[in-house]
């Protein structure tokens, strides 16, 4: 028995077949970038709206068979594989087995296959039984006809879709947090629906006719206490009212006081809540901005308005500096970029992340740039250095481009000094304010453009002052006319926005890009 | 090459570079300091024309020698000094040319109504770098280096002289390229002093006067400055 089960479990473990099968099923239910997720989420949706749809429509009107096949087979035999597939990916049981072997063997103790398979069931048992297990199981068994109440649970697959939205689970964490709080609550409660629905019960069972059984008095107890008072039952003796009079109070002051704890718990966390929103919004798009620090240099930034930053988000430490950004309308975040776990939140593996670091301290800085290096080499980051002889240590970490606002200025000034003119023309090239742009072109594989002419292309005809083309690491200054393009080349050009756009068009055909 | 001379008040973060790059290129300076620190500094690092003034005092700036000097840089480290400095040069003399630089968005105001000719906003300049590193970085880092280096390709101011072939050609006629020069633009006088870009579409007339601008390598240019001088193209 051992020895078979052991080697059913290397079997399983080795075969190429099990383990992508597996990896399949998990990638279907948990990750959204298995393209079927979606589909699969879909028809998940579809199939409990449609059986909610007939549970209704059934109370008052005969339902055709096939659509009661429909419900009771096809939809509860799709939620029961989906079941059983959650349980199965939950954990990996050959896998458990073999390390318990091989941990035995190392050891050379006796390997004892009850152990393990004990703690693994053990474990699919503990996923079993989370709320989202049960609520999967109990949406499968309005199958089982003989039972009619079953059918009630039909409802339970409208909880299904609640794995679908993120607000329930953090409904729940905000009043997880509050546990002790509401748990207090809940048993002052408890005991003060007892003792009155027992007293009344005592007091008035003989007397009033609507009460008959402690059930009723308990009943009786719950409605008054929350103020809600059908009227059904009422007390009649004078010790009955002045009981009621107690549990009114007390209800009211229960009821004050749990909505003051869901509420403060709430307005607590909303701030993180809307924080969590903020990245989830922008791990959506496939490019985005995160500046970290909001000082001088950022707000020059945001002023610039040359084009709208459209996804980016602001991380400072500083909650003054957050408030100040919110209130100038920035999307800001009051979150440490040199913490580990704050730029781990960001979906890097997708999105085109670019960081810029501008705090006005060097050593922060370079902290973040090795922060962002450490969590994703695949982040470009552009750092401010204020210290030119920290310049080497930016180099280490990593950073992708370095920014200088001293040495910018200095060489401004300097043009500005010895070539006024070319001052003003590199002035306004910079800012992209005037009618000339120095913009790069991108050739990607299979254009156009690939193993055309440098003459055939015909700049000029396009107004656009051709300069060069930077390919890899070398720049051809203004190259020949019979030099061809290649892939992957940049063509450096310079001219009117709407001469580089028209051109840019022209040669679009093909699969052009530009940045 | 450049008769006037020009004056740098302040010799400190900003003033160094900017003094030391001017020195390089055979600019005639003047440092002025209000500190002994940099002036001792300016001192070592073997400038002749250092001054030591009292900048705050009216007496002190008015001995200065304004006609000598083509340009006054105000680039002292405290930005204070440094608005009161271009508010007292403006005063005294109406007519020379203040270039200033800024560190804050509310300094750069205050020195444009204190009478700056120019200001430079570091942040305003840093924040444009930092655009054009996202949009366009090759031509950025490419752009860069022409305008920084001295040496390979770069850009540089031409005045077309009397008798040049250039005199009366029309700009968008006009390819060097065979020569190894690109003109990115030019200063035509009878349309005002406005620097146009080539690739604006208009139709110049060149004239001796106007200012062309030019890209190319530094030997090219340089053989490119002693063609223009010639009546008739090669």
């Amino acid at each position: 028995m051992k020895r078979h089960l052991l080697s059913l479990a290397f079997l399983l473990h080795h075969s190429k077949r099990y383990q992508q099968a597996k990896q399949f099923a998990r990638t279907l239910l948990f990750d959204t970038n298995n393209p079927y997720k979606r589909y699969f989420d879909l028809m998940i949706i579809f199939l409990v709206i449609t059986s909610v749809f007939i549970l209704i429509y059934e109370v008052k009107n005969p339902v055709p068979p096939w659509l009661d096949h429909y419900d009771i087979y096809f939809v509860s035999f799709i939620f029961a594989l989906e079941y059983l597939l959650r349980l199965w990916v939950y954990n990996d049981i050959s896998e458990m087995i073999i390390s318990e072997y091989n941990n035995a063997h190392f050891l050379s103790r006796e390997f004892h296959l009850y152990g393990v398979l004990k703690e693994a069931l053990l474990s699919k048992l503990k996923y079993m039984l989370t709320p989202s297990a049960i609520v999967d199981l109990l949406a499968i068994l309005p199958a089982y006809r003989p039972l009619r109440v079953l059918r009630v649970f039909i409802l339970f697959r409208v909880f299904k879709l609640l794995r679908y939205t993120k607000s329930i689970n953090q409904f729940v964490d905000v009043l997880i947090n509050k546990k002790f709080e509401l748990l207090t609550l809940l048993f002052l409660l408890i005991f003060i629906v007892m003792t009155s629905g027992i007293a009344i019960y005592i007091l008035e069972a003989d007397e009033n006719e609507s009460i008959g059984t402690l059930f009723d008095g308990i009943y009786w107890a719950i409605v008054t206490i929350s103020t809600v008072g059908y009227g059904d039952i009422s007390p009649v003796t004078e010790i009955g009212r002045a009981i009621s009079i107690l549990i009114i109070i007390s209800g009211i002051a229960m009821i004050s006081f749990v909505t003051s704890v869901i509420v403060s718990a709430f307005s607590e966390r909303l701030g993180e809540l809307k924080e969590n929103r903020i990245i989830e919004q922008m791990n959506k798009s496939d490019a985005f901005l995160i500046i970290c620090g909001y000082g001088q240099l950022t707000k020059m930034f945001f002023r610039q308005n040359r084009k709208q930053i459209e996804n980016y988000v602001l991380l400072d430490s500083d909650p003054q500096r957050v408030e100040m950004a919110k209130k100038d309308g920035y999307t800001a975040i009051c979150e440490d970029a040199s913490s580990f776990s704050v730029l781990n939140q960001f979906d890097f593996n997708h999105a085109k992340i670019t960081l810029l670091a501008l705090t006005s301290s060097d050593v922060e800085n370079i902290y973040i740039t090795l922060n962002a290096k450490s969590v994703s080499s695949k982040i470009r980051v552009i750092a401010r250095v204020n210290d030119p002889a920290t310049l080497k240590k930016f180099h280490y970490a990593g950073a992708d481009e370095l920014l200088m606002p001293n040495m910018v200025a200095n060489t401004m000034i300097y043009t500005a000094i010895t070539q006024p003119t070319m001052y003003k023309a590199i002035h306004a090239v910079l800012t992209g304010k005037s009618i000339a742009n120095i913009d790069e072109i991108h050739v990607l594989e299979s254009t156009v453009l690939v193993g055309k002419s440098i003459a055939s292309l015909d700049f000029k005809a396009h107004k656009i002052l051709f300069i060069g083309i930077q390919r890899g690491e070398k720049f051809l200054f203004n190259p020949k006319g019979e030099v061809t393009i290649q892939a992957h080349d940049v063509l450096l050009v310079m001219g009117r926005k709407i001469s580089l756009e028209y051109f840019k068009m022209k040669h679009e055909k093909g699969g052009y890009a530009s940045t | 090459m450049h008769q006037h001379k020009i004056a740098i008040f302040g010799y400190g973060n900003h003033g160094k570079f900017i003094a030391k790059g001017l020195k390089a290129d055979g600019f005639e300076i003047t440092i002025i300091e209000s500190t002994k620190e940099h002036f001792k500094e300016a001192k070592s690092d073997h400038f002749e024309d250092v001054r030591l003034l009292d900048v705050t005092k009216d007496e002190n700036l008015e001995r200065i020698d304004v006609e000598s000097y083509e340009q006054f840089v105000c680039v002292m480290d405290d930005e204070h000094l440094n608005v009161f400095l271009t508010l007292s040069l403006r005063s005294l003399f109406s007519d020379i040319y203040i270039l200033a630089i800024s560190d804050s968005l509310n300094v750069t105001k205050k020195l444009q109504m204190a009478g700056a000719n120019k200001v430079i906003d570091l942040y305003e300049v840093s924040a444009n770098k930092i655009y054009n590193i996202l949009e366009k970085p090759i031509a950025t880092k490419l752009l860069e280096r022409f305008v920084g280096s001295k040496e390979g390709i770069s850009f540089r101011e031409m005045l077309i002289p009397k008798n040049s072939f250039l005199d009366g050609m029309m700009a968008d006629d006009m390819d060097f390229s065979a020569e190894g020069v690109l003109l990115v633009g030019l200063i035509d006088e009878e349309r005002g002093h406005h620097f146009e870009f080539i690739t604006a579409g208009l139709e110049h007339k060149l004239d001796s006067g106007d200012t062309i601008v030019c890209i190319g390598y530094k030997e090219d240019l340089d053989s490119f400055e002693t063609l223009i001088t010639q009546k008739e193209q090669r």
